[in-house]
This record gives structure tokens, C-alpha cells and sequence, in this order.
């Protein structure tokens, strides 16, 4: 019976030609403009969380100074040389302890975050905010400013860990060199130099540059565009804390004065700001690359995709069932016939089963191919000049809900009017149909 | 024990909460190798008789019975199953599938009951052939003449041997000679007992070939 089913189905659908080929193209049609359109927007969504990811989830953290310096009366800028805190800076000493080791020019030279002065933090804090489980990386950093005494040039040096993620998105990267080379963790005694300076003052890769009596020869000239720390020469960490030492009361001992951080990813981005500032506490202040908002948008994209693609499936119902429904409704005649000849409900349910499933297979894996087609073949991402590939978002999970419900969809829409058929008496159905 | 009993039948549609009353208390009994000829006016119901009869449709009161079975009283299912081996129904419209050829319409009486592809197109060709239309086996209905049509509708009951035939106005749309034709093709095998007929008809069929009579007039079957 079985076979006489399928045979019978095949006939059918051979017999009348230009029917199936209409069927089976509109489920392919479906399928395929419902496949593209999902995997643009997913792809959409990928290429925002890039941007949004990049501009989002690096930031540092520091403590102002300690307030105007220059309203320190000479008495009190003396004993803060010798290491004696003034009344007046006493409560903003928490996690600092940089109070003995002022610049030796303290009106000209100190530790900042490009042109705001700092005060210094332990190492210490560095590990426990990578300890945080919103963060993927923290690494110390050191930023001075010095004046060059023979051309009384101020600029600011930084130290960093060249190794640290964390550099990378806050400081300077690899990628932003434009000559010479970056430097690895043996390149003591080399620095990097930004553009802007190197141009100022005539530097270019192995030049010299003096820097507290201690030469050093430029390895790399950067441009390091818009990051929250951009000192003008980057150099090691000890090649830094070396230099600054010979600038400072005291030397430095495990101590820095900015924290660069990585948290996880854009989506926990905002609760990691609020963890590492809750560490920090006092008046520490974070400078970020990006807004909270574009942050939060994340999600609110998350809820869209998820509305339609709702949509995409009761589309995909819809489209299906209506395709279906109108051949069909076609044959109630003929059903009604068979079932005055003798066929019982059964075999007429699965002769027609077995055709609309043949149907809206054939045509939604036809769809699928040609979907697929499209977006492998079409460049969406050399169009957009987006650094992401569309394989990304072919996500089979996807592509298997379309075509079920396409499916599903035409299944149920061909059985609809063959089931009222078999409702109703023979001798209705014969007349109505 | 008599092939067909119809006990007290009476039939009544509803048409908006009105009962449309067609016919009652109508009783007769069919044997093997008979021809009973049911004559009445067009609306006197029939049709509708003929559709009880055969099970597609229900009788409002009364009972029948068919080969020792109540059909009055089985499922849908059962009557489908009687539909396809022991009552054979030929339509007034004739009810050919259109998309299907004449072969394959009267192929499909056959279908899904075990009877291997090869057999079933052989046992169809036999019996198209012998009606006359050995030559227009892969025409669609649509291709074909109302009397083409018709005896493509009649080799569709008669392959399937059935013990009674309700034939409704089986030649009511050729002429006499054609209409003749189709007469003794059917009479031989209810001559020879296999089979009983009951036509239904308003007047074109000849009474002289009929066993007995009957005539529906005014809601009532007259004997
Ligand atoms: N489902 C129905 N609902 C309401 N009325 C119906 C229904 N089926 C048949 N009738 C009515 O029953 C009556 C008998 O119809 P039927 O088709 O049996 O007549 P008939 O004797 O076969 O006529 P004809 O000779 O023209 O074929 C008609 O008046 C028809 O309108
Ligand atoms: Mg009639």
C-alpha cells in the first residue's frame, strides 16, 4: 500500500507538471528570500557587536592628583619633598603612596594620564583587579612627564607590558606601527615614538633621544589614534621606572600610576566599570572608549533578533500554507470522488501527505541551496568592508527552523482541506466541491 | 434472504432549520439478477435514494440492509469499504478525476488493496476495451464525449465485479442506439445472476429491460 502510495504521489506530481514546478518554486522562493534575510540581519548583528566590541570593553583606571599643587604654600612643597603630608592632601591618601616620591621639578615633571597628574598604586591592586571575573586583563602602566632641560621641551613617556592584551586596546598595538618595528619584551634601551612627536623633532627609526641623561634609540615611529593613554615615547616598564627614578625623590618600588584594563566582553562591560570602581574606591576615576548605552544596545539587539526571526518562521507558516492551500483546494474534488469509489480516510490523508511533503521538502532544500548560494557567493562583507566573514552567521540551527516550518507549514495547509473533505458525507462533499 | 432489503426509508434535508421533507417509508426488496428501474420526476429524490443506498449518504429513519449487513448502522469507514467491493455506484455527473486518463480513473477503484500495479492495469484495459474505448485509454475525461465519458464511469463500477450496481441515469445522455450498446454490456452479468441493478431514471431508460418497476412520486415509492 505503501508503495502504491508513493507511486501514485510521483504520478501525480509528474502528471501535472506546471503545478509541482509552481509549488515546489514558491517553497524554494520562500525558503531562500527567508534564509538571506535571516542571515543578513544575524550578520548585521555580528558586525555590530565587532564595532560596539572594539570601541567597548578596554578602559583605565587612576587617582587624580592630589589637588593644585601650586597652591601649596613653599613651606609645605619642602616637606612634601621629604616625604611629609600636608594636612590638606590627608584624605585623599587611600591606595596612593606616592607622597615621598615627588618629582625633583615639581612644577614641570610628574606621573599623569596624558595631561592630568595622577597619584601612584601598588601593584598590587593590578592583580586583584584581574582576579575580577568581568575581566580579562589588567596590566600596569607608567606615565611621566618630563622637560627636556636643554630645549625645555616637555613630553611624556609611558611603560608599558608589550605583552599585555590590555595594552594593545588602551596604549598602543603592533598594528599601529607605520615604521621600524614594535618593540618585544628584550627591547631595552628602544622606544617607540608617536608621530606627532617624532615630526616635532626630527626623529626617525635609530635616531637618539635623550631621556634623563639616558639615551635610548627609537625602534618605531606609531600612530596610535584615538586611545585613552597616549604618552609620546612608549618604552619597557623597567626602562621606564629606571628613568622616572632619576626624576623622583625616592625610587619606585612595585608601583604605578595607571591601571589598563580588558573587561570580558561589550555585553558585561558596564558591570565591570562598577567592579573595578568599587575596588578602587575614593575618588578614582576611569576613562573609557566607549558609552554605556552602546553597551546596552547589545541586548536590545539580542530581543530584535529574536522578535524576527519570530517573524521569519510565521512567515515562512504562512507563505507555505498558501502556497499549499491553493493546489489543493483544487483537488477536494477529487478527493470526494475517491471516497465515493471506495478509498477510506486513511489513504486518501497519506496520498496527500505524501504529496505535499514530497513538494515542500524538494522545494525548501531547493531553497536552501540557492540561499546559501547567494550569501556565499555574493561578498556582502568585502561590499561593507567589514572584517568579518559571512560563514560566520550560516548558522544550521537556523536554516533547520526555516525549512521545519516551511514544511511543517505546507503539510498542515494540504491536509486542512482534505480533512474537511473527509468530515463531511460523500454525497455533500461530491455536490459542494 | 434477499440481496437488498429497504425498510421504512425515509429521507429529509435541513435547509436552514426548515426540514425539507424528500421521501418516506419506502420499502423494497432487490435479488441477484435483477433489474429494478426506479422512474419519477427530476426532484422527486432519486438520486438521493440511490446515494443512501450506496452509503454516502444517511437516512433519516428506516434501516437497510445489504448482503446480510445493516449499512444503516456501519461507520463511514465500513461504508467505504463496501463502496469498494460490493456496491458500485455510477454517477449522474459520471465524477471522473479530471487530471487522470480513463485508464487510470478506472485503475484507481483497484488501488490500495494489495492488487499489484500489472494487474490492475490489465484488469482495467480489459474492461475499457470491452466498452468499446480500447482506443482511448490515456485521454483525459475532458477529452473525451459525454458517451465516452459515461462508459468510462460504468467500466469503472464493473471492474470491480460488484454484487449491485446503482446506476443513476446511465444513459441518459446518449442516443438510443449508443444508449443500447451500453445496455447489453451490463445486462449479461445481471442475466446471469452475478449481479443486481438498480437504475434510477426520469424516463429515457426502457422499462421492457428492466425486471420491475418502481416510480417516486409525491414523497412515496410506488411498487
Ligand atoms: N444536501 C441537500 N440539501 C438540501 N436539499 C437537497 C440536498 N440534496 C438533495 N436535495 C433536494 O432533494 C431533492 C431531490 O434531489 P435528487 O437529486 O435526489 O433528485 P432527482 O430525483 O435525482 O432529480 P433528477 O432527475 O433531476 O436527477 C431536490 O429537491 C434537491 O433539491
Ligand atoms: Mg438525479
Amino acid at each position: 500500500m505503501t508503495r502504491d502510495i508513493i507511486a501514485l504521489a510521483g504520478r501525480e506530481l509528474k502528471q501535472h507538471k506546471r503545478r509541482t514546478f509552481a509549488v515546489i518554486s514558491g517553497y524554494a522562493l520562500t525558503v531562500a528570500f527567508l534564509i538571506i534575510l535571516a542571515a543578513v540581519l544575524l550578520y548585521s548583528r555580528v558586525v555590530q557587536n565587532i564595532t560596539i566590541g572594539e570601541a567597548g570593553t578596554y578602559f583605565v583606571t587612576w587617582l587624580p592628583a592630589c589637588g593644585d599643587i601650586s597652591s601649596l604654600s613653599e613651606e609645605e612643597l619642602a616637606k612634601l619633598a621629604r616625604g611629609i603630608i600636608p594636612e590638606v592632601c590627608k584624605e585623599k591618601c587611600e591606595n596612593c603612596t606616592g607622597c615621598n616620591k615627588k618629582p625633583v621639578d615639581i612644577l614641570n615633571e610628574g606621573f599623569v594620564i596624558n595631561t592630568n597628574g595622577t597619584r601612584l598604586l601598588t601593584l598590587d591592586l593590578v592583580e586583584k583587579i584581574r582576579a575580577l571575573p568581568l575581566i580579562k586583563d589588567a596590566s600596569a602602566c607608567l606615565m611621566f612627564r618630563f622637560r627636556d632641560p636643554q630645549t625645555n621641551t616637555i613630553f611624556a613617556v609611558g611603560g608599558i607590558d608589550v605583552q599585555s592584551p590590555a595594552v594593545s586596546t588602551n596604549c598602543c598595538a603592533a598594528s599601529d606601527l607605520i615604521d621600524g618595528n614594535f618593540l618585544t619584551g628584550s627591547s631595552t634601551g628602544r622606544v617607540l615614538v608617536d608621530i606627532g612627536f617624532a615630526g616635532n623633532h626630527g626623529l626617525k627609526c635609530g635616531s637618539n633621544l635623550v631621556i634623563a641623561s639616558e639615551t635610548f634609540v627609537v625602534s618605531g615611529i606609531i600612530n596610535s589614534g584615538a586611545r585613552p593613554v597616549k604618552p609620546d615615547v612608549i618604552m619597557l616598564f623597567a626602562d621606564a621606572e629606571r628613568v622616572i627614578n632619576r626624576r623622583i625623590q625616592n625610587p619606585l618600588e612595585n608601583e604605578a600610576n595607571l591601571i589598563l584594563i580588558e573587561s570580558r566582553d561589550a555585553t558585561v562591560h558596564g558591570r565591570a566599570l562598577e567592579d573595578v570602581k568599587a575596588l578602587m574606591k575614593g575618588d578614582s576615576l576611569l576613562t573609557t572608549g566607549c558609552y554605556f548605552p552602546a553597551a546596552k544596545a547589545i541586548g536590545l539587539n539580542t530581543r530584535l533578533i529574536w522578535a524576527f526571526m519570530t517573524l521569519v518562521a510565521v512567515a515562512a507558516m504562512l507563505f507555505s500554507a498558501r502556497i499549499q492551500w491553493a493546489s489543493v483546494i483544487e483537488r477536494r474534488r477529487s478527493f470526494a470522488i475517491l471516497k465515493a469509489i471506495g478509498w477510506n480516510n486513511r489513504v486518501i490523508i497519506l496520498q496527500q501527505l505524501a504529496e505535499t511533503l514530497a513538494q515542500s521538502v524538494a522545494g525548501s532544500l531547493a531553497g536552501l541551496v540557492a540561499g546559501l548560494a547567494v550569501l556565499l557567493l555574493v561578498p556582502v562583507n568585502n561590499l561593507l568592508g567589514i572584517d568579518a566573514t559571512m560563514t560566520g552567521v550560516l548558522n544550521p540551527g537556523l536554516f533547520a527552523v526555516v525549512v521545519a516550518f516551511a514544511v511543517t507549514a505546507g503539510v498542515l495547509a494540504g491536509l486542512l482541506p482534505v480533512l474537511m473533505v473527509i468530515r463531511q458525507r460523500p454525497a455533500d462533499a461530491l455536490r459542494r466541491v | 434472504m434477499s440481496l437488498l432489503q429497504v425498510e421504512n426509508v425515509a429521507k429529509s434535508f435541513f435547509q436552514r432549520g426548515n426540514e425539507l421533507k424528500i421521501f418516506s417509508d419506502v420499502s423494497f426488496t432487490v435479488e441477484p439478477g435483477e433489474l429494478l428501474l426506479i422512474s419519477g420526476r427530476s426532484g422527486t429524490g432519486k438520486s438521493t435514494l440511490l446515494n443512501l443506498l450506496g452509503g454516502l449518504e444517511r437516512v433519516s429513519a428506516g434501516r437497510i440492509v445489504f448482503n446480510d449487513r445493516v449499512i444503516t448502522d456501519l461507520s463511514m469507514s465500513e461504508l467505504a469499504e463496501l463502496r469498494a467491493n460490493g456496491i458500485g455506484m455510477i454517477f449522474q455527473n459520471f465524477n471522473l478525476i479530471p487530471g487522470w486518463s480513463a485508464l487510470e480513473n478506472v485503475e484507481a477503484v483497484l488501488m490500495h488493496r494489495g492488487i499489484s500495479q500489472s494487474e490492475r492495469l490489465q484488469r482495467a484495459t480489459a474492461i475499457l476495451t470491452e466498452l468499446g474505448l480500447g482506443d482511448r485509454l490515456h485521454n483525459l475525461p475532458a477529452e473525451l464525449s459525454v458517451g465516452q465519458q459515461q462508459r468510462v464511469a460504468i467500466a469503472r463500477t464493473l471492474v470491480n465485479d460488484p454484487a449491485m450496481i446503482l446506476a443513476d441515469e446511465p444513459t441518459g445522455d446518449v442516443d438510443p442506439e449508443t444508449a443500447d450498446e451500453i445496455l447489453h454490456l451490463l445486462l449479461p452479468r445481471i442475466k446471469s445472476g452475478r449481479t443486481a441493478m438498480i437504475v434510477a431514471s426520469h424516463g429515457l431508460f426502457n422499462p421492457a429491460l428492466a425486471t420491475r418497476t418502481a416510480s417516486l412520486k409525491d414523497g412515496k415509492l410506488h411498487l
